[in-house]
């Protein structure tokens, strides 16, 4: 079931690979034919890469979500899943071509990553990792859209009139929604990651907040969110103000997710 | 909300900080790790205990104190507001943030919009259709910051009054429980190997009892099985499986009679009994043995195939030597032979009572649904109003989703074959 994976892993990074590729065609040429063929190929390589994780997940014979390879993939695939959703909800395929580099970024991280399944170590045999794991996921995926959404929003304010921007990007205020309903689902998801982590962590550890580096990263990446969402409303901030908290807060987010591991080692530190 | 913003940020930089610099350490370490200098500065900001700092506190008791007046201030408005929203008098003199003309089936809108069946009423002699919706969702915000004022409410006390104790030693020691007059008995302790030798489960099997005092109710005695993730809760403590490590039987004869036979764990002192400045220190345990050249010793596996017992002798606080002795040899000190033997996992249970985690949670939750109602509980209003030529205008109102407001209202329309004349409220 591993084999099937791994070759399944190859497959979905050639197709996101493939997508981005068309996507930048479609920036180059602008055909939306081509678009079109991009969110194709991006939708398949999903529905590959989901089958790739159950494989891994029944070749483990645990929930595929435990070390950095497995994590990287699955935020790979959160991020693919979010923005297609976003994709589709909205009509807006130029969020695809800006969220496929990213995704293929996340999944080549993947491909370095060893690839070996060991065994759980106690702490992590419980049933609170699926829920810990998969909505930081989902959140993650949804920041990472967010992301993409501001700096299309900053980008959008460059944009020539009649332009490609002008006539392939919603306007500024639908923008600004897009993003907002993003960090949204992303903020929903970390709070739910936060409540299911430090309820682990009261049953493995005794305490269920004791400010470890990835908990106090994950509080930094909340408030910066929070942020966010109190200047959006905010007279004289909201728009440009906030979309740049929104990419403070990812790069936040992918510190805590892979700068906590490397320069600040704790409890969470799992290879 | 600005000073909000500010606490929040100055929150941001406090957690970056106290994450940055390695907290709980001495002076020299931070003067041998950065600089004598730095190393004032972090101890002056007390930087070296950043979250249980006097200004971290006071930038936490600030934004407690922020959210308190926000929800206090916010009250009466979100009263007045959440039932102007579902009064169809008020609709007449709202600002819409989209609308659409000219419509000659107006209920036909409001299905198409998903809203519930409108009603009907009559201001200042007006025919109004209102419907609205999810007005809960006003409150999303409330509760959240109800939520998170819980959160740090329940961390906070919790952090004041929990009461922390740690017990070790190996199956069949009894040890008291810090002050709290009770003894904890280890009846057996097991770590389960898989075939890899990596740890599957610590599981520990203890009684916690204390002396009966008189006539009570309560049972003097209560047993628990304890592992990781599976903690168990005894007298209104919680008991965890918290860590393990290598103890052995020391003995210790003079001039060969037996003096002194003890269990001590890897990390512990032994002072002879009658010679106290003497001290065996047991530095560590090594069940399958190996002296590796330029690695110095080590175990190969967690088997116990070749134990091997790392010790230190002191005299006076002296170092006389240190060694590995394997099973069956013995250090032979003037009168006193000491040996290792029947090494065995000791097991390190940490025992908790903390009254305000519950609490604690209870925000946790709260917030999430406060984050629920705000981001996907969305209130919206959509009435309808007679024009002069007999045609109708439909007016909505969502301020969070105006941008997305106009777009449905034109597909309602388009859905069900209605002319749009345009105008949009400048509102939207």
């Amino acid at each position: 079931m591993l084999r099937v994976e791994n070759t399944l892993f190859t497959i979905v990074m050639l197709l996101y690979f493939a997508a981005m590729i068309l996507y930048f065609v479609f920036i180059a040429v602008k055909k939306n034919p081509i678009a079109k063929a991009a969110v194709i190929l991006q939708t398949a390589g999903l529905v590959l890469h989901t089958a790739a994780l159950i494989c891994r997940g029944i070749g483990a014979g645990r929930l595929p979500l435990t070390n950095q390879y497995e994590f990287a993939t699955a935020f790979a695939w959160g991020l693919c899943l979010v923005s297609l959703i976003f994709v589709y909800r909205f009509r807006f395929p130029v969020l695809g071509a800006f969220a496929a580099p990213i995704i293929f970024l996340v999944i080549g991280y993947a491909a370095m990553q060893s690839k070996d399944v060991h065994e759980l170590m106690p702490a992590l045999k419980s049933n609170w990792l699926g829920f810990h794991v998969s909505t930081a996921i989902i959140a993650y995926g949804s920041f990472g859209v967010s992301f993409v959404l501001s700096i299309l929003f900053l980008l959008r304010d460059k944009a020539k009139e009649g332009g490609f921007f002008d006539t392939h990007i919603p306007s500024r205020e639908k923008l600004d929604l897009i993003s907002y309903r993003s960090v949204a689902l992303g903020l929903l998801f970390l709070t739910f990651t936060i409540i299911t982590g430090a309820i682990w962590a009261e049953r493995a550890w005794g305490s269920y907040w004791s400010w470890d580096p990835k908990e106090t990263w994950s509080l930094v990446t909340w408030i910066i969110f929070a942020i966010y969402l109190h200047l959006r409303i905010r007279r004289g901030w909201h728009g440009k103000a906030a979309a740049i908290f929104a990419v403070i807060g990812f790069v936040c987010m992918i510190f805590t997710y892979i700068g906590v591991n490397t320069f600040l080692p704790g409890v969470h530190s799992y290879r | 909300m600005t000073f909000a913003v500010i606490l929040l940020v100055l929150l941001v930089v406090a957690c970056a900080v106290g994450s940055f610099v390695k907290q709980g350490q001495t002076f020299d370490w931070y003067a041998a790790s950065y600089s004598e200098t730095a190393a004032a500065w972090i101890m002056a900001l007390r930087l070296n205990d950043t979250f249980h700092s006097w200004w971290f506190i006071a930038i936490t008791a600030f934004l407690c104190g922020n959210l308190l007046l926000c929800n206090v201030f916010r009250l009466g408005t979100l009263i007045r507001r959440t039932k102007s929203f579902g009064d169809a008098g008020n609709a007449a003199k709202r600002a819409a943030d989209a609308s659409v003309s000219g419509v000659s089936d107006p209920e036909s809108v409001f299905a198409a919009l998903r809203m519930p069946k409108p009603q009907q009423s009559e201001t200042d002699g007006i025919k109004i259709l209102y419907s609205s919706k999810h007005r809960i969702g006003l409150w999303g915000a409330w509760v959240c910051h109800i939520g998170i004022l819980l959160l740090i409410l329940g961390f906070g006390l919790g952090q004041m009054t929990k009461q922390e104790y740690s017990v070790y030693g190996v199956p069949g020691q009894t040890r008291p429980i810090g002050d709290t007059g009770l003894f904890l008995s280890i009846n057996d302790f097991r770590i389960d190997l898989r075939d890899d030798d990596t740890v599957e489960q610590y599981t520990a099997d203890v009684t916690v009892w204390r002396v009966p005092q008189g006539s009570t109710t309560e049972p003097d005695e209560q047993r628990a099985v304890i592992s990781v993730n599976h903690p168990g809760r005894m007298f209104g403590m919680t008991f965890y499986q918290n860590a393990t490590g290598w103890a052995a039987k020391v003995d210790v004869t003079k001039s060969g009679e037996p003096l002194q036979s003890e269990i001590v764990c890897a990390g512990e002192y032994l002072p002879i009994a009658d010679k106290k400045e003497l001290v065996v220190y047991f530095n560590a345990f090594y069940p399958d043995y190996a002296l590796v050249p330029g690695e110095g010793p080590k175990t190969v596996s967690g088997r116990l195939n070749r134990p091997a017992y790392l010790y230190s002798v002191y005299y006076l606080g002296e170092l006389l030597g240190m060694n590995a002795l394997t099973q069956g040899e013995t250090i032979t000190i003037d009168d006193y032979e000491v040996s290792f033997s029947e090494p065995q996992n000791y097991t390190l249970i940490q025992i908790k009572r903390d009254a305000f985690t519950s609490v604690a949670f209870a925000g946790g939750v709260v917030t999430m649904i406060g984050l629920l109602l705000a981001f996907y509980i969305l209130p919206q209003s959509v009435w309808a109003m007679p024009a002069e030529d007999g045609t109708w205008t439909v007016y909505a109102e969502s301020k969070k989703r105006r941008a997305m407001l106009r777009d449905e209202l034109e597909r309602a329309v388009s859905a069900t074959k209605l002319k749009i004349t345009g105008e949009t409220d400048a509102q939207g």
